[in-house]
């Protein structure tokens, strides 16, 4: 393996060796990629540096640049725009600490539940009716998901099926998502909602991956069941539970269907996440500005790539 | 590693580069159409109805096509299309601080430019509505549409029941809101979900504010001069939340804050109602008869009355709104469509649907089907004095922002100190800003 020609990532550089562009391999792999290349460079690379660039910048609405304002626009979304991030609050609030919120609960809750269902599905009988039903939600587009949760959200209980449940036990009805101390979970469950299936599907594969012997193995040298779980089935999901909470993570920071929908980012401002007050600055008219937000969701997203990409690397190790 | 996949990534950005900067000149006049025309609005359901039969007549006058698009993101939508260089051919703006900023852009097209002369034009409207239109001494436009925020829906029949008369003051109005309440009918329904729909928060203050603080300051505070912060402000907030609280608004201020403006109709005038009155624009009528509930009857389970009167002094001012129509291209299919538009004929044709009262003088009365239009019709004819809706002339951010600031002041009235102090902080940075 390790005596391969084509220098893979971990290669050891040997000896003399030609800038890689111009040998042949180089090149043929260029024409191979090169497609791929022209698009990711026109539809993202370009954007992006574009993007990048106007940041520094007040537009007008041909996006035109009328002025330099070197990092103007990123003092004043940290410092003076409190929809965005409020430190004056305990805890922080704004668009920015509520992504952080998200970031947190819709992950792990994703996850978790993704993969006790996952683990819970394969010891019953009806375990692939039961995983359709839980991945559906998948196929529904966000907008419809996001139409679907304001009628269960909603505050009069003869529309709202979770205010006419609770009010059924002599509640109250509660106004979830006008209220600003619950609009946030209120969504973040919607969203959890819609994307626990595709957790549950990509951990109950990895789980049909792991050998029936080794298991068995396990139970016959005494394991109990929640061993088996904890000691050989968790180790094992640990690379497809790790994609799966990239994937959930970018998901997560670029959140703004659902949101725009169901709420708007109200009340008050209470469920702003970055992309919601991205859009709204640009129609506002604030092209400058709202690409520096788009700079910041970047710099946010670039991270958590970065650590997606050294991972499947060290895999390659490994495997 | 990275280096080898950087430089073919920068050398396609650079040619892309190259190509964007390319592309998109302006040629000057006005040129021949390719007869059709889009039009974009915000305008959906009954009012989008009532504008295409307008626009049908149009199309059977003039044989030019045209293809209304309903825009609900109407802000991040045109400003994509001009950032693109792909702007519809008209649209019909709704706020005139947003027309002020794309005519300084150079976005819409003088209607002197498309060879149309603006006296004529203006000739059916009186100053407070072309002056909406006017940037810098220039028409850019027509408005389209006209509405009086300044009035306040109720049900006959549930305030003879009741023995109510029609309040004209203030007090009588906060009078009546007591005496539903201890009847145990819940006086008030508000919509202000999020930022599409606190603008309805903006229309209460400012109906507030023009009668309490009057005219002058309310000129004043709308245009940067006077800060949000101030006394008067203040204590038209203190007024405000006497209504928009807790006690009196169906489900609570949480419920307000998460139902839309459509949905607050519904709460009043729905079959299942569960409030007695709404305080929205002219066009909550066509709202509520067209999509709410058709059943509805006029004078008997639906009707308005004006706003009361809070001071003496500042009498009673109407507040108004105007969607401005307005060509993003120069060519002749355009100038037809705005020059047709601008004529009492199109706006008989829009009036009798019942969805908007018209601007132009040149609609007679009888052409208004029923007496909520007409009445709103002659309202904005007969008023002491005209204010525009001052939500919408605030610059950039600002006018959403405002709404979003009133969410949180019916929501706590005891940070109203506070919370303004920051709004006032962002109103200078924007103000300066735009000058």
């Amino acid at each position: 393996m390790s005596s391969s020609a084509v220098p893979g990532p971990v290669g050891r550089p040997r000896g003399r060796r030609l800038p890689s562009l111009f040998r042949r391999q180089g090149w043929q792999a260029f024409l191979f990629v090169g497609p791929a290349l022209l698009l990711l460079g026109v539809l993202i690379v370009y954007p992006m540096i574009r993007t990048s660039i106007y940041s520094f910048a007040n537009l007008n609405s041909r996006l035109e640049v009328t002025r330099w304002i070197g990092f103007d626009n990123y003092t004043r979304l940290f410092t003076k725009d409190k929809s965005f991030l409020n430190l004056e609050e305990f805890p922080p609030s704004g668009a920015l600490a509520n992504n952080i919120k998200w970031m947190i609960l819709y992950t792990s809750l994703s996850l978790l539940l993704g993969l006790l269902i996952a683990v819970l599905a394969a010891r019953v009988r009806y375990e692939s009716l039961l995983k359709a039903i839980v991945f559906v939600p998948m196929a529904i587009a966000a907008t419809a998901v996001a139409i679907i949760w304001k009628f269960v959200y909603e505050p009069d209980p003869s529309l709202g099926s979770l205010n006419a449940f609770i009010t059924t036990f002599g509640a109250d009805p509660i106004a979830w998502y006008g209220r600003a101390d619950t609009v946030n979970y209120a969504l973040i469950f919607a969203y959890v909602w819609a994307s626990t299936g595709f957790a549950m599907v990509v951990l109950s594969a990895a789980l049909k991956g792991i050998s029936e012997e080794v298991i068995e193995a396990a139970r016959t040298d005494g394991a109990n069941e929640w061993d088996i779980f904890r000691r050989i089935q968790l180790p094992l999901l640990s690379l497809p539970m790790a994609v799966i909470t990239v994937w959930l993570l970018v998901n997560v920071i670029k959140v703004f269907d659902l949101i725009y929908v169901m709420t708007g980012g109200g009340p008050g401002g209470a469920s702003e996440v970055i992309a919601v007050t991205m859009v709204d600055e640009f129609g506002n008219g604030e092209a400058g500005y709202s690409a520096a937000i788009a700079v910041v969701m970047m710099l946010l997203i670039i991270p958590i790539m970065a650590f997606n990409i050294r991972r499947f690397r060290s895999e390659r190790v490994t495997g | 590693m990275m280096r080898r996949w950087f430089i073919p990534a920068a050398l396609l950005a650079a040619m892309a580069l190259a190509l964007g900067a390319c592309g998109g000149d302006d040629g000057g006049g006005t040129e021949e159409g390719d007869g059709s025309i889009t039009v974009f609005s915000l305008w959906g359901g009954s009012e989008q109805e009532a504008f295409q039969k307008v626009l049908d007549q149009f199309t059977q006058d003039t044989g030019i096509e045209t293809k209304y698009e309903s825009v609900r993101d109407f802000l991040p939508v045109i400003r994509t299309r001009l950032a693109a260089g792909n702007p519809p051919d008209v649209a019909i703006i709704p706020r005139p601080g947003v027309v002020a900023e794309l005519a300084r852009d150079d976005a819409l097209i003088p209607l002197e430019d498309m060879g149309l002369d603006p006296d004529t034009i203006n000739e059916n409207y009186s100053d407070t509505w072309t002056s909406l239109a006017t940037v810098d001494d220039t028409l850019y436009g027509v408005v389209a549409k006209a509405n009086s925020k300044s009035v306040i829906w109720y049900k006959p029949t549930s305030f003879q029941e009741e023995g109510f008369e029609i309040p004209t003051t203030w007090d009588q109005l906060l009078d009546i809101t007591e005496q539903y309440n201890s009847k145990g009918k819940k006086p008030w329904a508000v919509g202000a979900q999020g930022r599409d729909n606190s603008w309805t928060l903006t229309d209460w203050f400012e109906n507030i504010y023009a009668r309490q603080a009057g005219n002058d300051n309310y000129t004043k505070l709308f245009n940067g001069d006077l800060p949000f912060n101030d006394q008067t402000v203040k204590d038209a907030l203190t007024e405000m939340v006497k209504i928009v609280n807790d006690k009196y608004v169906a489900g609570g201020i949480d419920t307000a804050l998460g139902i839309t403006f459509v949905d607050g109709i519904g709460r009043v005038f729905s079959k299942n109602p569960v409030a007695e009155m709404y305080m929205e624009g002219g066009f909550v009528g066509g709202i509520a008869l067209g999509d709410v509930n058709p059943d509805l009857e006029v004078g008997t389970d639906i009707d308005f009355f004006e706003w009361p009167t809070i001071s003496e002094e500042h009498g009673n001012p109407l507040v108004g709104g105007g969607d401005v129509a307005s060509a993003f291209v120069n060519n002749e299919d355009n100038k037809q469509l705005i020059e047709y538009l601008a004529t009492p004929e199109a706006g008989t044709i829009w009036v009798s649907t019942g969805a908007i009262a018209s601007p132009n003088e040149g609609v007679a009365e009888d052409a208004y089907p029923n007496d909520l239009v007409a009445k709103e019709a002659e309202q904005l004819k007969t008023a002491e004095s005209f204010l525009f809706d001052g939500s919408d002339l605030l610059p950039g951010t600002l006018g959403q922002d405002f709404g979003t600031l009133l969410q949180n002041v019916i929501k706590t009235p005891n940070n109203m100190e506070s919370l303004l102090d920051d709004f006032q902080a962002e109103a200078e940075a924007a103000f300066a800003g735009n000058q």
